[in-house]
């Protein structure tokens, strides 16, 4: 294979990256096996061939992207997605429905009812919160996932289960899993992007979209504001564009007698390739976020007008023109973990609303219009949910046994709620999904059988659901 | 549609290399074709964990041994073998039928005779049908068709594979190649032009073995290989787990222990002793002297501790600080697992494993070495886990030294002190009372009520000129207050009246007290608090004025809280002020400072200087009162020398109170910077170890876990060995390890067992460590799976070359400076890395070693490359860590003004959540539990690190400084010389057009810069350092 073959796929960088890896690993690969590995139909070909699970619906995968907003702290559940009356009849009483499980146990209170009326929306029905006007505008395409549970009752805990499906620290992301195994359709942009808040990083930090043992490649790329988004992005002071060009054409005189020598490996080869690449991601990063050629409407759709909305809205905006350009995984998060309403549960859900409902409206909204969102993913989603009982006056504790979240886009269905919990919302009682159902089930959208998509760590296949252990399943009802 | 079906299966196996290549020739092979088919497809259900039919396919003993039907496989017949009339009924596998081009290898394989299966099955351990569990058989060397293609044994069955093919190695490279080879495989550093013209000048036949033994005695070695055992061994700076990763601030001394070992050769089973049980070897007793040998022993045991360790941030509910303690037990259980064993042990944790014949007995027996250390239900925190080992003397010394250093330390302090009295604010005297013998009587200044009220303070108020408690009683200079301890509060006030709150901003009013004694009898109780009042006017709340009755609360633990309106229901707190401990001998007070608009700033005044933290009140909180002492709950203590002044010139806007408070925060900040000096030069008290020590000389109760949950418990488990490495004759001996030690000797027996010569276990752990080894010269190892050597590993690639290298490894000692050897020596490692078009045909990935790889250098190897490059190496060996810090773009660096910046990437901050983002970026890993094998990715932010990084940047110009220094003004020698630092060797003619022809363009390029010509070097330099030829080695 020679330099020529490596600047046609539009994905080799990490395409070749992965076979120089599987190639360390896995012995010989085999000329077909590396063709398939190589470009786009590599990609898809592999996902196809994941697919089929016995136990569900076999589809064809129709997402090709992924937008994770992610929701940190916990959202009330029973305040926004999954309304309660007996709540408000039970409201001051101590709670009827037996033990509940406290993580600040000396703080219990009595049932907190919701102050916030629900209503029922669009075509479908689906009952949402007065919380959230924009997000019940496009209910009919979303997914309502209301019988979650998760396995902890503490943050980070519950941020590394679903991110990367155990709780310990240090494993692949989901993000990175999703890049890992489709790779990047623009070789010019990072094929995993995180848009962290400028007001500072989520809990547990980096970890969020850390690559673990998967290869360096495969991490998250946060975005940073300011001059340089990515790390040594900008040449260094001084070096013009013709100074530049001189050097890489002198490093090139440097390697060529080099590869020649080794002409058959690739990886000396894509090297030199990452140089251009390098250069052209230098101008690519700072296009793609340059959003001053979006129309007045489209800033206005994601509220950039408005200083409550602007920030986010102006990160959705962003997820969307990346996916637009080939981005595989986007994963936009707050700072700290703004949901986590120990008090003061009503009145921070209203800032909170204000914030973020808009925003993620208009995000799958205007994937729709630009026909983007069959092939996008955009899940909405926090690490757990919050009891049904007060802490303190007027907060809500924690809950790993019952949340809620949506999906939109990608193959999921429209206006469709799965599941249900207790009369509290404490527990989910009815077609339970739990954090492994949910990534088994993302994968299956993307194309992937959670079951195959395995890496070899530590002397065994490492998945990101390891179904063995954690019986993980594809939630087949909720795809179209 | 093969590879369809395969993909998935190389991924999760690791590729089985003929299956995949359509080109095999042949018969089919057993290891090759025959092994991988049926472990996709069979041992699942028929495999070591789960014989159904007791029946084996995992390994070729097994297959031979046949289940309870008898044979499966009879050698030529396929019609009597079992295993084909099965497969051929489609009743195996039960749900799968298997496809045709599968069969056939089954068919084909058997009728060719069932090559290397064995005949004869021994009768062995049946744990030893694996063959990483037999025992080591020395193999008979291969004969080679061309004898002199080998250079020592290892060729020879290399060659052996090779001749199969038809293939032979490549021709030996050439001098300059194999330095740079050498000399990054064993120092991970370039070789210096020294170096090189040492080799190139020997013309001795033995030319190449010197330089070998030069590189092997290099100090640098046991960085190199030190840092391959401590990414086994999970070595970390954090302890992971929580968000917090916080630091390990000893663990260094384990990494500095590793380094030191294997510069001394260390026999490797004494060193994996030391590291399981150096405590229990040692013969250290706590509170006693050590010798250098026991510290050294306490040090290795920190490899138990390397995993994650949450259980000093742990705060929730019991269950959750149980798991977390579980969690670390578990992360060491797992890392001795994979480091020594070269297993996945954690699978058996909740359930058999399902693809080893390690039981979950097994799990919870091995758990149980190590739990009489890590006991759940008697934990040490990180923090808490330590020893004091120190040598005879050294506490001493250290003790004197400290002495000495604390003295230094008051000197300074009493420096700044006397400057801050001599430099202070001029002021007028408004009160002043000595307390001589010979002065006034008290009664004449003081009182028990305050000025202007006519209720005195307390229910049984203070007498004055009294020795009757509560009384105050002026006594040899001085003011004794004498506290009855009777309920009720009460003072003794001055009769004058004060104004607080002086008028003007920056004016100021202070008052201030010698602190005699904290007791008034040499047996009485030390008052609890110094406390006194100012703006006192009022004791039963009678005044219509709001505020007064300003408690000063001092504290020995340091500061004073502040209460208004002191006693009563009314009373207030106003916060905390100051730093400084109430101690006898010092003096104490505050300073009130108008600060404007109605506010008053405290600063709280130890021997005259305010500390450093101040408080603020309201005018109507400081009404005119007295200043008084406070009595209460039995306090008494003994002051001198009231003094109560007031600022004459406002201290504030240039005037000289400004300059003085200026100064006063310079002199500060030079006091707490000599300090910080003084400490820093007193350093650690010595002999504190991070180490592993049982809790108890009893073994503790240890279960098995249902499905690994902690709250269900079962049966109770012993230390045990695995069973399938357990052999009746090695002892496995748990006893006190020595008299007076405060352990069971549980780690010391396992220790034993794992390393008795002769064992299985001896022979399992010598293969781990060779196929490593092996890995580390030759790209991969024999087992590619060098993590896992189990029987979902992979087949080695040359099963009988690793026993004989393991027995070698063995019978020299365990000596791995002998392996180096034995390996550098051969013409497998000697040859070079050229392509040989129909050997990469036939075998693409060089399993068969027909050329030397072309491996990238690893993360810390570019960098600490580049620094040796550049000349700004800093070669000092061992110590604390090199901290490493995130910066405002996210990016972890070290902070390069700060002292060991340019050190070795081994001696900076190995934080779990702070890799430097260079290393990381080239594949360094961020610590789970181990790493024996990383990626090696190529990505395009590797090219932005090397084009546009401020490391790469500088160490471009710094290597550029240097030609211009070391190789003098001619550009041809210049260049010359970059290449030989950069790439170990000359230019080719070509080379030095093209590097002339660049830097004069650049020269021209930067023609407006001052300095051009240097930015034209240090564009040579960069691009160097950015190359293939560089970051390669051949």
């Amino acid at each position: 294979m020679g330099l020529s073959e490596l600047t046609t796929p539009s994905h080799e960088s990490t395409s070749l990256s992965r076979r120089v890896f599987l190639g360390h690993y896995a012995g010989s690969l085999g000329a077909l096996a590396l063709a398939h590995l190589l470009g786009d139909s590599a990609s898809r070909a592999r996902a196809e061939t994941a697919t089929g699970e016995s136990s569900g619906p076999t589809i064809r995968p129709k997402a090709k992207s992924v937008i994770c907003l992610f929701q940190h702290g916990g959202p009330s559940q029973m305040d926004l997605f999954d309304p309660k009356p007996a709540l408000n009849k039970y409201h001051g009483q101590p709670y009827p429905g037996g033990d509940l499980e406290i993580h600040f146990d000396k703080q219990k209170g009595n049932v907190l009812g919701s102050p916030f009326k629900f209503a029922r929306h669009g075509g479908s029905g689906l009952e949402l919160c007065e919380l959230l006007p924009h997000t019940a505008r496009v209910s009919d395409d979303l997914t309502l996932i209301r019988s979650m549970n998760t396995e902890s009752v503490d943050h980070e805990s519950a941020l590394r289960l679903i991110h990367s499906g155990r709780f310990l620290a240090g494993l692949p992301s989901w993000g990175s899993w999703v890049t890992y195994a489709l790779g990047s359709e623009n070789r010019n942009l990072p094929s995993y992007v995180v848009l962290s808040d400028p007001g500072g990083l989520p809990v547990d930090g980096e970890r969020n979209w850390s690559a673990g043992w998967l290869p360096a490649v495969y991490q998250g790329t946060a975005f940073r504001s300011g001059r340089s988004p990515v790390l040594n992005l900008q040449t260094p002071e001084g070096v013009s564009t013709e100074a530049r060009r001189n050097q890489l054409h002198f490093l090139e005189q440097l390697n060529r007698s080099h590869l020649e020598r080794h002409a058959e490996n690739l990886e000396l080869a894509a090297r030199l390739a990452n140089f251009e690449t390098a250069a052209r991601m230098q101008t690519a990063v700072p296009g793609v976020l340059d959003i001053s050629q979006e129309t007045a409407e489209t800033r206005s759709l994601y509220g950039l007008d408005n200083p409550t909305t602007a920030e986010y809205g102006t990160r959705c905006l962003l997820a969307r023109r990346l996916v637009e350009q080939g981005v595989r995984f986007v994963q936009i998060f707050l700072k700290a973990q703004p949901w986590d309403t120990h008090s003061r549960n009503a009145e921070s859900l209203k800032g909170l609303c204000a914030m973020t409902d808009q925003p993620s409206a208009a995000l799958v909204q205007d994937l729709k219009q630009r026909g983007l969102l069959d092939s996008t993913i955009v899940l909405w989603t926090g690490e757990f949910g919050r009891l049904p009982v007060s802490q303190g006056a007027d907060g809500r504790d924690h809950n790993r046994r019952g949340f809620s979240l949506w999906l939109a886009g990608g193959g999921f269905k429209g206006g469709h709620v799965h599941g249900a919990t207790d009369d509290f919302g404490y527990e989910a009682v009815k077609d339970v999904v739990t954090v492994h159902d949910l990534h088994a089930s993302l994968l299956h959208a993307l194309g992937l059988d959670h079951r195959r998509l395995t890496y070899p760590h530590d002397g065994r296949p490492t998945s990101l659901t390891d179904p063995d252990v954690t019986k993980a399943r594809l939630v087949g009802e909720l795809f179209a | 549609m093969r590879v369809l079906w395969l993909a998935p299966v190389w991924i999760a196996l690791g590729c089985p290399l003929a299956v995949c290549a359509d080109s095999s020739p042949g018969d089919p092979e057993l290891a090759r074709d025959v092994l991988p088919l049926l472990k996709t497809r069979c041992v699942k259900c028929h495999g070591p964990a789960k014989r159904e039919g007791k029946l084996n396919l995992s390994t070729p003993l097994s297959i031979a041994r046949g289940g309870e039907n008898g044979e499966v496989v009879v050698p030529r017949e396929v019609d009597s073998s079992l295993l084909w009339h099965r497969v051929e009924a489609d009743e195996m596998p039960p749900d799968d039928p298997l496809p045709a081009d599968e069969r056939a290898v089954l068919q084909r394989w058997i009728a060719a005779g069932a090559k290397r299966l064995p005949t004869a099955i021994t009768a062995q351990e049946s744990g030893s049908d694996h063959w990483a569990f037999a025992r080591l058989i020395e193999p008979t060397v291969p004969e080679v068709r061309n004898p002199n293609g080998a250079r020592t044994n290892v060729d020879r069955f290399l060659l052996a594979q090779l001749d199969s093919q038809g293939l032979a190695f490549n021709p030996e490279a050439d001098r300059a190649t194999l330095i740079r080879r050498v000399s990054f495989d064993l120092t991970g550093l370039p070789p210096t032009p020294q170096e090189i013209k040492t080799f190139l000048d020997d013309s001795g036949a033995d030319a190449y073995e010197r330089m070998v033994e030069r590189f092997l005695a290099s100090p640098h070695y046991g960085e190199r290989w030190g840092k391959y055992w401590l990414d086994a061994a999970g070595y970390a700076d954090s302890n992971g787990y929580f968000n917090a990763d916080s630091d390990r601030p000893l663990a260094y001394r384990y990494r500095d222990y590793v380094v030191r070992a294997l510069n001394q050769d260390k026999p490797f089973d004494r060193f994996v002793l030391e590291q399981i049980a150096g405590d229990e070897l040692s013969g250290f007793v706590p509170g006693r002297e050590a010798t250098r040998e026991m510290i050294s022993l306490l040090e290795a045991t920190h490899y138990l501790r390397n995993g994650q360790d949450g259980s000093g941030e742990s705060d929730g509910n019991l269950d959750e600080v149980r798991t977390d303690r579980y969690a670390a037990l578990e992360s060491t259980t797992q890392i001795v697992a994979s480091s020594l064993l070269g297993l996945t042990l954690q699978c058996a944790k909740c359930h058999d494993h399902k693809f080893e014949s390690i039981s979950q007995r097994d799990y919870y027996q091995l758990q149980a070495v190590f739990y009489p250390a890590f006991n759940i239900q008697s934990w040490l925190k990180p923090n808490d886990r330590f020893v004091i080992a120190n040598l005879p003397g050294e506490a001493e010394r250290w003790e004197q030294h400290s002495q000495k250093i604390t003295a230094e330390i008051a000197q300074l302090k009493a420096g700044f002190a006397a400057w801050a009295r001599s430099n202070r604010p001029p002021s007028t005297v408004l009160f002043h009372d000595e307390f001589e013998d010979s002065g006034p009587r008290l009664a004449e200044n003081w009182s028990n009520t305050a000025p202007g009220d006519d209720v005195a303070g307390g229910a049984v108020p203070v007498q004055l000129d009294s020795a009757q408690a509560p009384g105050a009683l002026r006594q040899n200079g001085v003011l004794q207050i004498l506290e009855s301890g009777m309920p009720g509060d009460r003072w003794i006030s001055t009769k004058q009246s004060f104004d607080w709150t002086p008028e003007g901003e920056g004016h100021w009013i202070q008052l201030s007290f010698d602190l005699v004694d904290n007791k008034v009898s040499a047996g009485g109780t030390p008052a609890e608090r110094i406390a006194y009042f100012i703006a006192l006017h009022d004791f039963n709340d009678n005044s219509p004025l709001p505020g007064g009755n300003v408690l000063i609360d001092g504290n020995p633990a340091g500061g004073a809280a502040v209460h208004v309106d002191y006693p009563g229901a009314d009373s207030k707190t106003a916060g905390e002020f100051g730093n400084g401990k109430y101690e006898r001998g010092h003096n104490y007070g505050l300073r009130i400072t108008n600060v404007g608009d109605g506010k008053f700033r405290l600063d709280h005044l130890v021997d005259g200087v305010p500390d450093d933290k101040t408080l603020q009140l309201k005018t109507e909180d400081l009404p005119d009162g007295g200043f008084g002492f406070e009595y209460c709950c039995g306090r008494s203590f003994v002051v001198d020398n009231v003094l109560i002044e007031r600022s004459v010139a406002a201290f504030n806007g240039g005037d000289i109170g400004q300059k003085i408070t200026d100064q006063l925060q310079e002199k500060r900040k030079e006091l707490a910077a000599a300090v910080k000096a003084k400490e820093a030069e007193r350093g650690e008290q010595p002999g504190k170890i991070a180490c592993v020590t049982d809790r108890s000389e009893k073994i503790p109760d240890v279960f098995l876990l249902e499905r690994g949950n902690y709250a269900t418990p079962k049966e109770k488990v012993q230390p045990t060995p695995l069973s399938a490495l357990a052999d009746a004759p090695v002892p496995f001996d748990v006893k006190q390890p020595f008299p007076g030690a405060p352990s069971t000797g549980a780690r010391l027996a396992w220790a034993r067992w794992l390393t008795q010569a002769t064992s299985r276990p001896a022979a399992l752990l010598a293969r781990v460590q060779i196929n490593r080894i092996w890995q580390h010269h030759f790209g991969a190892g024999l087992v590619t799976t060098v993590e896992n050597l189990g029987a979902s590993g992979a087949q080695p690639s040359h099963g009988e070359l690793l026993d004989y290298l393991a027995g070698q490894f063995i019978r020299s000692g365990w000596s791995m400076k002998a392996m180096h050897r034995l390996l550098l020596k051969s013409a497998a490692y000697c040859q070079t890395s050229s392509l040989q078009p129909d050997a990469f045909k036939i075998d693409p990935d060089n399993r068969l070693l027909w050329r030397h790889r072309i491996e990238r250098l690893d993360a810390e190897s570019m960098r600490d490359a580049m620094l040796a490059t550049s000349g700004q190496l800093d070669r000092h060996f061992g110590g604390p860590y090199v901290a490493t810090s995130r910066n405002d773009l996210g990016e972890v660096i070290v902070n390069q003004s700060g002292p060991g910046a340019n050190r070795r990437s081994l001696y900076l901050q190995q934080r779990r959540t702070q890799t430097l983002s260079l290393l990381n970026v080239f594949d360094s890993p961020t610590i789970v539990f181990n790493c024996v094998q990383r990626p090696a990715s190529t990505m395009p932010l590797q090219s932005l690190s090397l084009l546009n990084s401020e490391f790469v940047v500088r160490q471009a110009r710094r290597f550029a400084e240097r030609l211009d220094r070391e190789a003098g003004a001619q550009s041809e020698a210049r260049v010359a010389y970059g290449f030989l630092l950069a790439l170990a060797r000359g230019p080719t003619e070509a080379e030095m057009r093209s590097s002339l022809d660049f830097i004069r363009i650049q020269r021209e390029q930067y023609a407006a810069k001052a300095d051009a010509e240097l930015n034209a070097w240090a564009d040579f330099c960069q691009m160097m350092l950015a190359s293939n030829p560089f970051l390669y080695v051949e």
